[in-house]
């Protein structure tokens, strides 16, 4: 299903989840600023799934509709990042963001403009971090808040034969006393993630020089 | 003199710790003795900084690429460093190290010092592999949720068990969507509310992977934890057991059923048996008495037959004596009807044809019915004939339609039906197996309700007014239909009429019985002067047919016994007939005549006999004659006996 080409070896995927770690980290310090409260970013787990897979691992795991925030990046590799929530936790978020001071009404109006900024601050880090560790600069687009089921976020085309993969990345991204939680999946193509696993295989040669 | 490795070796039992305190700019490592210890570094080399190198020195090659990339993300600006990796001691023993730091940074956010603790987790190691096996092997799945926060910390073995995909954390709303939405959640969520009272619970649940219906059990503990609590607990699947559980419900529920169909059976058979029981009784005491007043009956009859004779004939004397005798010989009837339903009633079997025999008997029924009512008979094309007296028979069906029309007091139709029906035995009052006759007689009346239909065969149980019947109709027919090794059966709701079923076996092909009567009938010869030997237990009767057989000139001699008569018929060799009564203590009159046979050969018997008791051996040279009789009819008997003697 996967192609060699483009499975990650352990190795690989120990590399890319530590890259992804320090995006988080920076994420989770710049959310910390922003909450003023406690913000547990676990280490994530990663995944190159098809996309009809993503769509299924989190409709197992999330029974509501969801919400996302995508943003689409290019550069020697390419796709589209999407940070993934709830939609019973935008509201949430959107509350844990601005400080409990809002009314509903405004919690309501500022919810698509406050999703839109937290995207943009993990999805930022995250990319901004793989970018950068390996060396290569990234260009993104502004934030786009999208609603829908796991099927229509992965845009899975049931006669379609051709599938794009997706780097699914598992965050366990708790807020003390918040039921948030989100998840982080890139969308890209196979000569996106074959590139992503030769950079993959520079960055390790280098940090482990003579280890490896 | 302590030596380093056995300070090392007390370090790795106790969990032994060491700090590391990496300085990013200067390039340079700084650790603390224990650290030092665990990797076989001399105290004074360590004293003044290490290479970094250093940190990946003792590290199990096996594991050092993973952490230079940990440690390469730190050094990036990652902020939280947690591995766990094995280390190679100097004495070459692995241990397991959890190695915990993070990152500090300076105003411009750039890394600047990357501290941490190195804790041996060996023995920890060692515990999660045993926890994981007994999971595994145990098919225990483990979790853990802190009060308030949204997911829960998950075993593998959880995930499985609910069918979920395995992660080391799960959403509650996940955990819980396994569940039915209307039942308790499995695990709290993270606005639950109160702290839960406990967790032992079952839950059934519909597996995510496969959508099999599972039942899971919930075991654990709560601990407080200042304001909240955290719940550590397990869960497993019960799903044999709770069906277990119920195919042994299930076997005991129906065990009860059983025993309690098999409980009604035993007390229907009980009753059936009380009900036969009593019936059996009431004929014993019934023919008894039936008996007794035949005898009396007979005294009285034979006593006015000879008192009329010999009075002179004056008008009012003979009223009176007319008077009598029909009164006694209403008494004969009832008696002859007392002893059909005891069974005790003489029968002639023969070969009927039973459409014809209701064919035969139509007008008269129809007559004593009256215009009102009208007779539906239905019979097939053929049918097998039974084996009955056609009299009694005819008596029986005449007494059901009448029934049937007393049950319509405003007229209607009484159908007559007969079918073969076959039985493999037990039904319709313990039958034996074998080919019947059912002959009905339906009608559409009153009906009986339960109590008078248990009673209705009872004899004397009438629901008829005083005087307008006997109570001996239907416990005559059910008399009847015993001694033909039949059955009769009422079958009758309250208010909607009434089925009497008259079971008859059919007659064997080979079944051609010779009626017990059929003693060569002889022309009645002149019965000059005869020498009669009389013998019978009871004094009065005997004295009574001694005068009969005086007024009719012949010579008695009585004996009240077998022995007696025996002793006479040696003493008087020239005794022509002997009459007997057959229901004798000691020796029976048929006894008696086989005795005489042995004694005098060909001499003739006369059997006076009021009940059909008569054992089918007997000879068939003895001539019968029924009590209560007449002079008529014992002078009849003579005749034939003394034909038959010839």
């Amino acid at each position: 299903m996967i192609p060699d080409s483009v499975a990650l070896a352990e190795l690989e995927r120990d590399a890319l989840t530590e890259i992804v770690n320090i995006g988080v980290s920076r994420a989770a310090s710049s959310l910390r600023k922003m909450i003023g409260d406690q913000v547990l970013l676990s280490v994530p787990s990663i995944e190159v799934v098809s996309q009809r897979r993503a769509a299924r691992l989190i409709s197992e795991r999330e029974v509501s509709d969801l919400v996302a925030v995508r943003q689409d990046f290019s550069g020697p590799f390419s796709g589209r990042a999407l940070l993934i929530f709830p939609e019973t936790n935008s509201l949430e978020l959107v509350r844990a963001v601005t400080g409990d001071e809002l009314s509903a009404e405004e919690v309501l109006e500022m919810e698509h403009e406050a999703l839109a900024e937290t995207g943009n601050v993990i999805l930022n880090s995250c990319l901004a971090t793989m970018a950068n560790m390996l060396k290569r600069s990234l260009s993104m687009t502004i934030p786009e808040v999208l609603r829908g089921t796991g099927a229509s976020l992965f845009e899975v085309d049931e006669d379609s034969a051709a599938e794009g993969l997706v780097l699914f990345l598992y965050i366990d991204f708790a807020v003390r006393s918040r039921d948030i939680r989100g998840y982080i999946a890139m969308i890209m193509d196979i000569p996106s993630l074959a590139t992503l696993k030769e950079l993959l295989e520079e960055f390790i040669a280098r940090v482990v020089g003579d280890d490896a | 003199m302590i030596g380093a490795d056995h300070i090392g070796s007390v370090l790795a039992a106790a969990g032994a710790s060491g700090t590391w305190d990496w300085d990013i700019p200067a390039d340079t490592l700084n650790v603390d003795a224990p650290f030092a210890e665990l990797y076989g570094i001399a105290p004074e080399d360590a004293a003044d900084g290490l290479p970094t190198g250093t940190f990946f020195k003792a590290i199990h090659p096996e594991d050092r690429a993973r952490i230079r990339i940990a440690v390469a993300g730190i050094l990036a600006g990652a902020e939280l460093f947690s591995k766990e990796y094995r280390i190679v001691t100097p004495r070459g023993a692995t241990l397991w190290m959890h190695a915990r730091g993070r990152c500090h940074f300076d105003a411009n956010e750039q890394p600047v010092r990357f501290t941490g603790l190195l804790v041996d987790v060996t023995e920890r190691k060692r515990t999660e592999e045993r926890l994981r096996v007994a999971q595994t092997a145990g098919g225990i799945g483990t979790f853990e949720y802190v009060d308030g926060y949204a997911t829960a910390a998950v075993s593998e073995e959880f995930c499985r068990l609910l069918g979920l995909h395995p992660a080391p954390a799960l959403p509650v709303q996940t955990i819980n969507s396994v569940l039915d939405a209307a039942a308790a959640p499995l695990i709290p969520g993270p606005r639950g509310g109160a702290m839960p009272d406990g967790l032992d619970a079952e839950f059934q649940v519909v597996r995510k992977d496969d959508g099999a219906l599972r039942w899971i059990a919930r075991r654990g503990e709560i601990v407080r934890e200042g304001a909240g609590y955290r719940l550590v607990g397990v869960i497993y699947d019960i799903t044999t057991t709770k069906e277990q559980e119920a195919a042994l419900r299930v076997l005991n529920e129906t065990l009860e059923t059983r025993v309690e169909q098999e409980v009604a059976i035993r007390r229907k058979t009980e009753e059936a048996l009380r009900q036969a029981q009593k019936m059996e009784a009431v004929g014993q005491l019934t023919g008894g008495i039936a008996h007794d007043f035949n005898n009396l009956l007979m005294a009285i009859m034979s006593s006015l037959a000879l008192l009329e004779k010999r009075l002179p004939a004056d008008p009012n004397i003979s009223r009176l004596i007319d008077n009598a005798m029909q009164g006694a010989q209403r008494g004969a009837a009832l008696t002859q009807r007392m002893l059909a339903f005891a069974r005790r009633q003489d029968l002639v079997p023969e070969r009927i044809d039973i459409p014809e025999l209701v064919f035969g008997m139509r007008d008269l029924v129809e007559r004593t019915l009256g215009p009102a009512w009208s007779l539906d008979l239905e019979f097939p094309d053929r049918l097998p004939p039974v084996l009955a007296d056609a009299n009694q028979l005819e008596m029986a069906l005449l007494n059901l339609a009448v029934n049937a029309r007393d049950a319509m007091p405003d007229g209607g139709v009484i159908r007559i039906t007969a079918d073969q029906r076959n039985t493999v035995g037990g039904e319709a009052g313990e039958l034996a197996a074998g080919e019947y006759i059912a002959l009905c007689v339906i009608d559409t009346g009153v009906g009986m309700d339960e109590a008078t239909l248990a009673r209705a065969a009872e004899p004397f149980f009438t629901t008829k007014g005083v005087g307008k019947g006997t109570g001996l109709g239907l416990s005559m027919i059910h008399g009847l239909a015993k001694q033909l090794n039949g059955s009769f059966l009422l079958e009758s709701t309250y208010g909607h009429g009434t089925v009497a079923t008259l079971w008859l076996p059919v007659a064997l092909d080979d079944e051609a019985r010779v009626p017990l009567a059929a003693a060569p009938l002889a022309p009645e010869s002149s019965t000059s002067r005869l020498k009669i030997l009389a013998v019978d237990d009871d004094g009065l009767v005997l004295m009574n047919t001694v005068a009969l057989l005086d007024d009719l000139g012949h010579e008695v001699l009585e004996a009240s016994s077998g022995e007696q008569a025996l002793t006479l018929i040696r003493a008087h060799p020239d005794i022509d007939v002997v009459i007997t009564d057959q229901a004798m203590p000691r020796m029976t009159g048929t006894q008696l005549a086989d005795l005489l046979t042995e004694e005098r050969g060909e001499v003739p018997v006369i059997l006076a006999s009021g009940y059909g008791d008569v054992p089918p051996g007997a000879q068939q040279r003895i001539v019968r004659l029924g009590k209560p009789f007449n002079q008529a009819m014992l002078e009849k008997a003579l005749g034939q006996a003394m034909g038959g003697a010839r």
